[in-house]
Protein backbone atom coordinates (compact mmCIF):
# COMPACT_ATOMS: atom_id res chain seq x y z
CA UNK A 1 0.00 0.00 0.00
CA UNK A 2 1.31 3.32 -1.50
CA UNK A 3 1.48 6.02 1.34
CA UNK A 4 -1.05 9.11 0.87
CA UNK A 5 0.56 11.80 -0.60
CA UNK A 6 -2.63 14.35 1.02
CA UNK A 7 -0.88 12.95 4.36
CA UNK A 8 2.50 13.56 5.03
CA UNK A 9 1.72 13.93 8.80
CA UNK A 10 1.25 10.48 9.26
CA UNK A 11 3.93 9.50 6.54
CA UNK A 12 6.68 11.49 8.36
CA UNK A 13 5.63 9.88 12.03
CA UNK A 14 6.02 6.40 11.24
CA UNK A 15 7.87 4.45 8.63
CA UNK A 16 6.20 4.09 5.75
CA UNK A 17 7.97 0.44 4.81
CA UNK A 18 6.37 -1.15 8.58
CA UNK A 19 2.94 -0.68 6.50
CA UNK A 20 4.18 -2.07 2.90
CA UNK A 21 5.99 -5.03 4.56
CA UNK A 22 3.55 -8.19 4.23
CA UNK A 23 3.81 -9.73 7.81
CA UNK A 24 7.26 -11.46 9.03
CA UNK A 25 9.13 -10.48 6.08
CA UNK A 26 10.57 -7.71 7.92
CA UNK A 27 12.39 -9.01 10.23
CA UNK A 28 10.22 -7.44 13.27
CA UNK A 29 8.64 -9.64 15.74
CA UNK A 30 4.88 -9.86 14.78
CA UNK A 31 3.70 -8.47 18.46
CA UNK A 32 5.50 -5.31 17.76
CA UNK A 33 3.93 -4.88 14.39
CA UNK A 34 0.60 -5.79 15.97
CA UNK A 35 1.14 -3.14 19.13
CA UNK A 36 2.71 -0.89 16.41
CA UNK A 37 -0.35 -0.80 14.26
CA UNK A 38 -2.79 -0.74 17.16
CA UNK A 39 -1.43 2.56 17.96
CA UNK A 40 -1.21 3.76 14.94
CA UNK A 41 -4.79 3.70 14.17
CA UNK A 42 -5.79 5.30 17.62
CA UNK A 43 -3.26 8.10 16.08
CA UNK A 44 -4.89 7.81 12.59
CA UNK A 45 -8.31 8.15 14.68
CA UNK A 46 -7.60 10.97 16.36
CA UNK A 47 -5.71 12.58 13.19
CA UNK A 48 -9.22 12.09 11.59
CA UNK A 49 -11.28 12.87 14.14
CA UNK A 50 -9.74 16.15 14.96
CA UNK A 51 -9.96 17.04 10.75
CA UNK A 52 -13.59 15.72 9.96
CA UNK A 53 -15.61 15.12 13.69
CA UNK A 54 -16.66 12.01 15.21
CA UNK A 55 -19.67 12.06 13.50
CA UNK A 56 -18.51 12.30 9.99
CA UNK A 57 -14.95 10.26 10.35
CA UNK A 58 -15.44 6.99 8.49
CA UNK A 59 -13.18 4.00 8.63
CA UNK A 60 -11.29 5.10 5.33
CA UNK A 61 -9.87 8.16 6.61
CA UNK A 62 -8.72 6.41 9.80
CA UNK A 63 -6.82 3.87 7.49
CA UNK A 64 -5.84 6.57 5.54
CA UNK A 65 -4.19 8.86 8.27
CA UNK A 66 -3.22 5.09 9.97
CA UNK A 67 -1.56 3.98 6.27
CA UNK A 68 -2.55 0.67 6.57
CA UNK A 69 -5.44 -1.79 5.02
CA UNK A 70 -8.58 -1.86 6.25
CA UNK A 71 -8.34 -5.29 7.01
CA UNK A 72 -5.70 -4.05 8.97
CA UNK A 73 -8.48 -2.14 11.10
CA UNK A 74 -10.77 -4.97 11.53
CA UNK A 75 -8.57 -7.14 13.15
CA UNK A 76 -7.91 -4.95 15.86
CA UNK A 77 -11.36 -2.70 15.88
CA UNK A 78 -14.81 -4.41 14.90
CA UNK A 79 -16.49 -0.48 14.63
CA UNK A 80 -15.02 3.25 14.31
CA UNK A 81 -16.38 3.15 18.07
CA UNK A 82 -14.76 0.73 19.21
CA UNK A 83 -11.78 2.26 17.75
CA UNK A 84 -12.55 5.75 19.10
CA UNK A 85 -12.78 4.03 22.74
CA UNK A 86 -9.76 2.48 22.35
CA UNK A 87 -8.16 6.12 21.96
CA UNK A 88 -10.25 7.69 24.51
CA UNK A 89 -8.70 5.14 27.35
CA UNK A 90 -5.33 5.84 26.02
CA UNK A 91 -5.08 9.36 25.89
CA UNK A 92 -6.74 9.03 28.92
CA UNK A 93 -4.43 6.89 30.61
CA UNK A 94 -1.48 9.46 29.52
CA UNK A 95 -3.38 12.38 30.88
CA UNK A 96 -3.81 10.70 34.30
CA UNK A 97 0.12 9.48 34.68
CA UNK A 98 1.08 13.08 33.43
CA UNK A 99 -0.71 14.91 35.90
CA UNK A 100 -0.47 12.08 38.80
CA UNK A 101 3.31 12.22 38.00
CA UNK A 102 3.28 15.80 38.74
CA UNK A 103 0.80 15.96 41.85
CA UNK A 104 3.11 13.22 43.39
CA UNK A 105 6.41 15.12 42.79
CA UNK A 106 5.40 17.76 45.43
CA UNK A 107 4.86 17.67 49.06
CA UNK A 108 2.65 21.03 49.88
CA UNK A 109 -0.99 20.27 48.86
CA UNK A 110 -1.38 23.48 47.28
CA UNK A 111 1.96 23.14 45.18
CA UNK A 112 0.95 19.89 44.31
CA UNK A 113 -2.10 21.04 42.92
CA UNK A 114 -1.13 23.52 40.92
CA UNK A 115 1.78 21.05 39.45
CA UNK A 116 -1.29 18.62 38.43
CA UNK A 117 -2.98 21.07 36.56
CA UNK A 118 0.03 22.76 35.04
CA UNK A 119 0.87 19.43 33.78
CA UNK A 120 -2.61 18.61 32.56
CA UNK A 121 -2.98 22.17 30.39
CA UNK A 122 0.46 21.37 29.03
CA UNK A 123 -0.37 17.76 27.68
CA UNK A 124 -3.79 19.28 25.97
CA UNK A 125 -1.95 22.46 24.81
CA UNK A 126 0.90 20.26 23.35
CA UNK A 127 -1.33 17.53 21.89
CA UNK A 128 -4.20 19.77 20.03
CA UNK A 129 -5.70 16.58 17.95
CA UNK A 130 -6.02 14.26 21.50
CA UNK A 131 -6.89 17.56 23.44
CA UNK A 132 -10.21 17.38 20.99
CA UNK A 133 -10.63 14.08 21.09
CA UNK A 134 -10.70 13.71 25.02
CA UNK A 135 -12.79 16.80 25.68
CA UNK A 136 -14.75 17.83 23.20
CA UNK A 137 -15.55 14.68 20.13
CA UNK A 138 -15.64 12.33 23.36
CA UNK A 139 -19.03 13.97 23.91
CA UNK A 140 -20.38 12.87 21.09
CA UNK A 141 -19.34 9.43 20.70
CA UNK A 142 -22.62 7.88 21.94
CA UNK A 143 -22.79 6.46 25.72
CA UNK A 144 -20.44 4.25 26.09
CA UNK A 145 -17.61 6.66 25.51
CA UNK A 146 -20.00 9.67 27.56
CA UNK A 147 -19.80 7.11 30.55
CA UNK A 148 -16.08 7.21 30.76
CA UNK A 149 -16.12 10.89 30.71
CA UNK A 150 -18.02 11.37 33.16
CA UNK A 151 -15.74 8.66 35.14
CA UNK A 152 -12.29 10.50 33.91
CA UNK A 153 -13.69 13.56 35.40
CA UNK A 154 -15.02 12.35 38.68
CA UNK A 155 -11.47 10.92 38.85
CA UNK A 156 -9.80 14.32 39.50
CA UNK A 157 -12.23 15.06 42.40
CA UNK A 158 -9.57 13.59 44.83
CA UNK A 159 -6.58 15.60 44.03
CA UNK A 160 -8.95 18.63 45.22
CA UNK A 161 -10.42 16.82 47.81
CA UNK A 162 -7.09 16.38 49.57
CA UNK A 163 -7.37 20.18 49.95
CA UNK A 164 -9.66 19.35 53.05
CA UNK A 165 -6.93 17.47 54.40
CA UNK A 166 -5.19 19.43 57.56
CA UNK A 167 -7.10 21.93 57.45
CA UNK A 168 -9.09 23.86 60.20
CA UNK A 169 -12.63 22.51 61.16
CA UNK A 170 -13.92 26.24 60.60
CA UNK A 171 -12.80 25.85 57.12
CA UNK A 172 -13.98 22.50 56.82
CA UNK A 173 -17.55 23.92 58.09
CA UNK A 174 -18.14 26.18 55.37
CA UNK A 175 -17.11 23.37 52.38
CA UNK A 176 -20.31 22.04 50.87
CA UNK A 177 -20.34 17.95 50.07
CA UNK A 178 -20.49 19.28 46.61
CA UNK A 179 -17.31 22.05 46.63
CA UNK A 180 -15.02 19.35 44.78
CA UNK A 181 -17.82 18.57 42.34
CA UNK A 182 -18.27 22.48 41.27
CA UNK A 183 -14.47 23.02 40.95
CA UNK A 184 -13.58 20.49 38.59
CA UNK A 185 -16.74 20.65 36.97
CA UNK A 186 -15.95 24.77 36.63
CA UNK A 187 -12.42 23.62 35.21
CA UNK A 188 -13.19 21.27 32.79
CA UNK A 189 -15.33 23.48 31.31
CA UNK A 190 -13.57 25.88 30.93
CA UNK A 191 -11.11 23.55 29.09
CA UNK A 192 -13.51 22.46 26.86
CA UNK A 193 -14.61 25.95 25.75
CA UNK A 194 -11.34 27.17 24.88
CA UNK A 195 -10.38 23.85 22.93
CA UNK A 196 -14.12 24.23 20.82
CA UNK A 197 -12.79 28.19 20.42
CA UNK A 198 -9.80 26.77 18.85
CA UNK A 199 -7.97 28.24 21.51
CA UNK A 200 -6.23 24.47 22.65
CA UNK A 201 -2.82 25.82 22.18
CA UNK A 202 -3.30 28.93 24.29
CA UNK A 203 -4.63 26.84 27.63
CA UNK A 204 -1.75 27.11 29.38
CA UNK A 205 -2.39 30.36 30.17
CA UNK A 206 -4.80 29.22 31.95
CA UNK A 207 -2.59 28.26 34.75
CA UNK A 208 -3.46 31.06 37.22
CA UNK A 209 -6.86 31.34 36.71
CA UNK A 210 -7.28 27.63 37.60
CA UNK A 211 -5.02 27.65 40.16
CA UNK A 212 -6.90 30.58 42.54
CA UNK A 213 -10.19 29.16 41.40
CA UNK A 214 -9.89 25.67 43.33
CA UNK A 215 -7.40 27.02 45.86
CA UNK A 216 -10.00 29.33 47.16
CA UNK A 217 -12.10 27.07 48.95
CA UNK A 218 -9.65 25.39 51.05
CA UNK A 219 -6.44 28.91 52.09
CA UNK A 220 -9.30 31.97 50.88
CA UNK A 221 -8.69 34.04 48.63
CA UNK A 222 -5.47 35.99 49.09
CA UNK A 223 -3.96 33.20 49.57
CA UNK A 224 -4.69 31.60 46.93
CA UNK A 225 -3.97 34.34 44.59
CA UNK A 226 -0.58 34.47 46.34
CA UNK A 227 0.27 30.52 45.22
CA UNK A 228 -1.85 31.42 41.82
CA UNK A 229 0.89 33.87 41.02
CA UNK A 230 3.79 32.74 42.36
CA UNK A 231 6.66 31.23 39.56
CA UNK B 1 -68.80 36.63 11.12
CA UNK B 2 -65.24 37.40 10.49
CA UNK B 3 -62.91 38.65 13.34
CA UNK B 4 -61.24 42.66 12.37
CA UNK B 5 -58.00 41.44 11.16
CA UNK B 6 -55.68 42.76 14.06
CA UNK B 7 -57.38 39.91 16.10
CA UNK B 8 -57.14 37.26 13.36
CA UNK B 9 -53.36 38.51 13.40
CA UNK B 10 -52.96 38.13 16.61
CA UNK B 11 -54.68 34.92 16.99
CA UNK B 12 -52.07 33.24 14.31
CA UNK B 13 -49.40 34.48 15.85
CA UNK B 14 -51.02 32.86 19.03
CA UNK B 15 -51.20 29.62 17.46
CA UNK B 16 -47.95 29.72 16.09
CA UNK B 17 -46.33 30.20 19.33
CA UNK B 18 -48.39 27.32 20.90
CA UNK B 19 -47.43 25.05 17.73
CA UNK B 20 -43.69 25.69 18.37
CA UNK B 21 -43.99 25.34 22.05
CA UNK B 22 -45.92 22.11 21.34
CA UNK B 23 -43.10 20.82 19.13
CA UNK B 24 -40.26 21.67 21.25
CA UNK B 25 -41.96 20.40 24.63
CA UNK B 26 -42.65 16.85 22.35
CA UNK B 27 -38.67 16.84 20.86
CA UNK B 28 -37.64 16.89 25.00
CA UNK B 29 -39.76 14.25 25.28
CA UNK B 30 -39.00 11.94 22.83
CA UNK B 31 -34.79 13.07 23.10
CA UNK B 32 -35.35 11.86 26.56
CA UNK B 33 -37.18 8.81 25.73
CA UNK B 34 -35.01 7.83 23.10
CA UNK B 35 -31.63 9.74 22.86
CA UNK B 36 -31.71 12.56 20.04
CA UNK B 37 -29.85 10.47 17.69
CA UNK B 38 -33.04 7.80 17.46
CA UNK B 39 -35.58 10.26 17.04
CA UNK B 40 -37.01 10.95 14.48
CA UNK B 41 -39.43 13.97 12.95
CA UNK B 42 -42.11 11.12 12.82
CA UNK B 43 -41.61 10.71 16.75
CA UNK B 44 -41.98 14.51 17.42
CA UNK B 45 -44.44 15.07 15.25
CA UNK B 46 -46.79 12.42 16.54
CA UNK B 47 -46.37 13.01 20.19
CA UNK B 48 -46.96 16.84 19.32
CA UNK B 49 -50.02 15.82 17.90
CA UNK B 50 -49.43 18.08 14.74
CA UNK B 51 -49.12 17.38 10.72
CA UNK B 52 -45.85 16.78 9.43
CA UNK B 53 -46.54 20.18 6.98
CA UNK B 54 -46.66 22.09 10.63
CA UNK B 55 -43.32 20.74 11.55
CA UNK B 56 -42.13 22.01 8.58
CA UNK B 57 -43.60 25.10 8.89
CA UNK B 58 -41.86 25.94 12.00
CA UNK B 59 -38.20 23.75 11.71
CA UNK B 60 -36.02 22.78 8.83
CA UNK B 61 -35.12 19.52 10.08
CA UNK B 62 -34.41 17.67 13.67
CA UNK B 63 -31.30 19.41 14.27
CA UNK B 64 -32.69 22.75 13.52
CA UNK B 65 -35.66 21.62 15.91
CA UNK B 66 -33.13 20.59 18.59
CA UNK B 67 -31.51 24.01 18.37
CA UNK B 68 -34.57 26.08 19.19
CA UNK B 69 -35.23 24.04 21.91
CA UNK B 70 -31.94 25.11 23.45
CA UNK B 71 -32.24 28.66 22.64
CA UNK B 72 -36.28 28.46 23.95
CA UNK B 73 -34.79 26.70 27.34
CA UNK B 74 -32.09 29.37 27.98
CA UNK B 75 -34.54 32.70 26.89
CA UNK B 76 -36.81 30.98 29.52
CA UNK B 77 -33.99 30.66 32.06
CA UNK B 78 -33.16 33.63 31.98
CA UNK B 79 -36.42 35.06 31.94
CA UNK B 80 -37.37 33.58 34.94
CA UNK B 81 -33.89 34.12 36.57
CA UNK B 82 -33.60 38.04 36.36
CA UNK B 83 -37.63 37.99 37.01
CA UNK B 84 -35.88 37.21 40.25
CA UNK B 85 -33.11 38.53 40.83
CA UNK B 86 -35.18 42.04 40.76
CA UNK B 87 -37.77 41.18 43.14
CA UNK B 88 -34.53 41.40 45.75
CA UNK B 89 -31.82 44.58 46.39
CA UNK B 90 -28.68 42.91 47.11
CA UNK B 91 -26.56 41.84 44.42
CA UNK B 92 -25.95 38.35 46.89
CA UNK B 93 -30.01 37.77 47.35
CA UNK B 94 -29.82 38.24 43.92
CA UNK B 95 -27.90 35.23 43.29
CA UNK B 96 -29.97 33.61 45.70
CA UNK B 97 -33.21 34.34 43.89
CA UNK B 98 -31.66 33.90 40.54
CA UNK B 99 -30.18 30.25 41.34
CA UNK B 100 -33.54 29.59 43.16
CA UNK B 101 -35.05 30.32 40.23
CA UNK B 102 -33.03 28.46 37.44
CA UNK B 103 -32.71 25.10 39.72
CA UNK B 104 -36.75 25.44 40.52
CA UNK B 105 -36.97 25.83 36.28
CA UNK B 106 -34.84 22.48 36.00
CA UNK B 107 -37.08 20.84 38.79
CA UNK B 108 -40.37 21.32 36.69
CA UNK B 109 -39.22 20.93 33.32
CA UNK B 110 -37.05 17.52 33.78
CA UNK B 111 -37.58 16.28 30.43
CA UNK B 112 -36.31 19.81 28.89
CA UNK B 113 -33.60 20.14 31.36
CA UNK B 114 -32.14 16.79 30.83
CA UNK B 115 -32.70 17.97 27.24
CA UNK B 116 -30.55 20.80 26.75
CA UNK B 117 -28.17 20.31 30.14
CA UNK B 118 -27.29 16.66 29.21
CA UNK B 119 -28.24 15.70 25.85
CA UNK B 120 -27.08 19.26 24.09
CA UNK B 121 -23.86 17.93 25.10
CA UNK B 122 -24.00 14.74 23.16
CA UNK B 123 -26.09 15.79 20.54
CA UNK B 124 -23.46 17.13 17.76
CA UNK B 125 -21.20 19.89 17.22
CA UNK B 126 -23.22 22.41 16.66
CA UNK B 127 -25.82 22.36 19.33
CA UNK B 128 -22.72 21.79 21.88
CA UNK B 129 -20.99 24.80 20.78
CA UNK B 130 -25.07 26.13 21.47
CA UNK B 131 -24.54 24.70 24.75
CA UNK B 132 -21.31 26.91 25.34
CA UNK B 133 -22.90 29.91 23.89
CA UNK B 134 -25.56 29.95 26.56
CA UNK B 135 -23.60 29.16 29.74
CA UNK B 136 -21.98 32.71 28.42
CA UNK B 137 -24.97 34.64 28.64
CA UNK B 138 -25.44 33.70 32.44
CA UNK B 139 -21.48 35.55 32.51
CA UNK B 140 -23.10 39.25 33.01
CA UNK B 141 -25.29 38.21 35.72
CA UNK B 142 -22.58 36.94 38.23
CA UNK B 143 -19.84 39.17 36.83
CA UNK B 144 -21.90 42.69 38.80
CA UNK B 145 -20.41 40.45 41.90
CA UNK B 146 -17.25 42.58 41.23
CA UNK B 147 -19.05 45.57 42.04
CA UNK B 148 -19.33 44.22 45.83
CA UNK B 149 -16.15 42.26 45.83
CA UNK B 150 -13.22 43.85 47.84
CA UNK B 151 -11.14 41.87 45.52
CA UNK B 152 -12.49 43.26 42.25
CA UNK B 153 -9.66 44.56 41.00
CA UNK B 154 -7.57 41.13 41.34
CA UNK B 155 -10.26 38.63 39.99
CA UNK B 156 -9.04 36.13 37.41
CA UNK B 157 -11.02 37.17 33.77
CA UNK B 158 -12.28 33.75 33.66
CA UNK B 159 -13.90 33.22 37.43
CA UNK B 160 -17.71 33.67 36.00
CA UNK B 161 -16.99 31.35 33.32
CA UNK B 162 -15.69 28.52 36.36
CA UNK B 163 -18.27 29.31 38.43
CA UNK B 164 -21.37 28.74 35.69
CA UNK B 165 -19.31 25.71 34.51
CA UNK B 166 -19.42 24.24 38.05
CA UNK B 167 -22.91 25.33 38.36
CA UNK B 168 -24.14 23.36 35.42
CA UNK B 169 -21.43 20.33 35.77
CA UNK B 170 -23.16 19.17 39.52
CA UNK B 171 -26.69 20.16 37.85
CA UNK B 172 -25.49 18.02 35.01
CA UNK B 173 -24.20 14.90 37.58
CA UNK B 174 -27.81 15.14 39.15
CA UNK B 175 -29.71 14.92 36.05
CA UNK B 176 -27.91 11.69 34.94
CA UNK B 177 -28.31 9.98 38.37
CA UNK B 178 -32.00 10.10 37.81
CA UNK B 179 -32.24 12.96 40.78
CA UNK B 180 -33.92 16.08 39.06
CA UNK B 181 -36.56 16.16 41.23
CA UNK B 182 -34.46 17.06 44.21
CA UNK B 183 -32.51 19.54 42.47
CA UNK B 184 -33.29 22.20 44.37
CA UNK B 185 -31.63 21.13 47.49
CA UNK B 186 -28.37 21.76 45.76
CA UNK B 187 -29.39 25.47 46.25
CA UNK B 188 -27.51 26.59 49.65
CA UNK B 189 -24.53 24.58 48.52
CA UNK B 190 -24.40 26.20 44.72
CA UNK B 191 -25.06 29.85 46.17
CA UNK B 192 -21.93 29.61 48.56
CA UNK B 193 -20.01 28.10 45.54
CA UNK B 194 -20.96 31.21 43.40
CA UNK B 195 -20.14 33.84 46.22
CA UNK B 196 -17.71 32.66 47.86
CA UNK B 197 -14.28 34.14 45.36
CA UNK B 198 -16.36 37.12 45.54
CA UNK B 199 -17.17 38.22 49.19
CA UNK B 200 -15.09 35.27 50.93
CA UNK B 201 -16.65 32.16 52.34
CA UNK B 202 -18.10 33.49 55.96
CA UNK B 203 -20.40 36.38 53.94
CA UNK B 204 -20.83 33.43 51.39
CA UNK B 205 -22.50 31.46 54.07
CA UNK B 206 -24.25 34.09 55.82
CA UNK B 207 -25.77 35.42 52.43
CA UNK B 208 -27.56 31.60 52.11
CA UNK B 209 -28.91 31.85 56.04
Amino acid sequence: MAADPKTPDSATEYPPELSRLPPGRHGLPREFVVHNQRERLIAGLAEAVAENGYASTTIAHITRHAAVSRRTFYEHFNSKDECFVAAYEAVMEQLRERVDAAYQEQDEWPQALRAGLAAMLSFLAAEPNLARLSMVEALVAGPVVVERYDAAIRGLVPYVEAGRDGRPSAVLAQLSPTTEEALVGGMVSLISRRIIAGQTEELEQLLPDLVEFTLTPYLGTAEAAKIAQAD
Amino acid sequence: MRPPPGRQQLSREFITQHQRARIIAALAEETVTRGYRAVTVADIVRRAGIARNTFYENFSSKQDCFLATQDYAVEEALRRVVDAATEVESWQERVHAGLAAFLGYVASDPALARTCIVEALSAGPASLARYEESLQSFVPLFRIGRKVSPRAEQLPETFEELIIGGIFWVIYQRIIRGETEQIEQLLPELVEFALNPYIGAEAARRATA
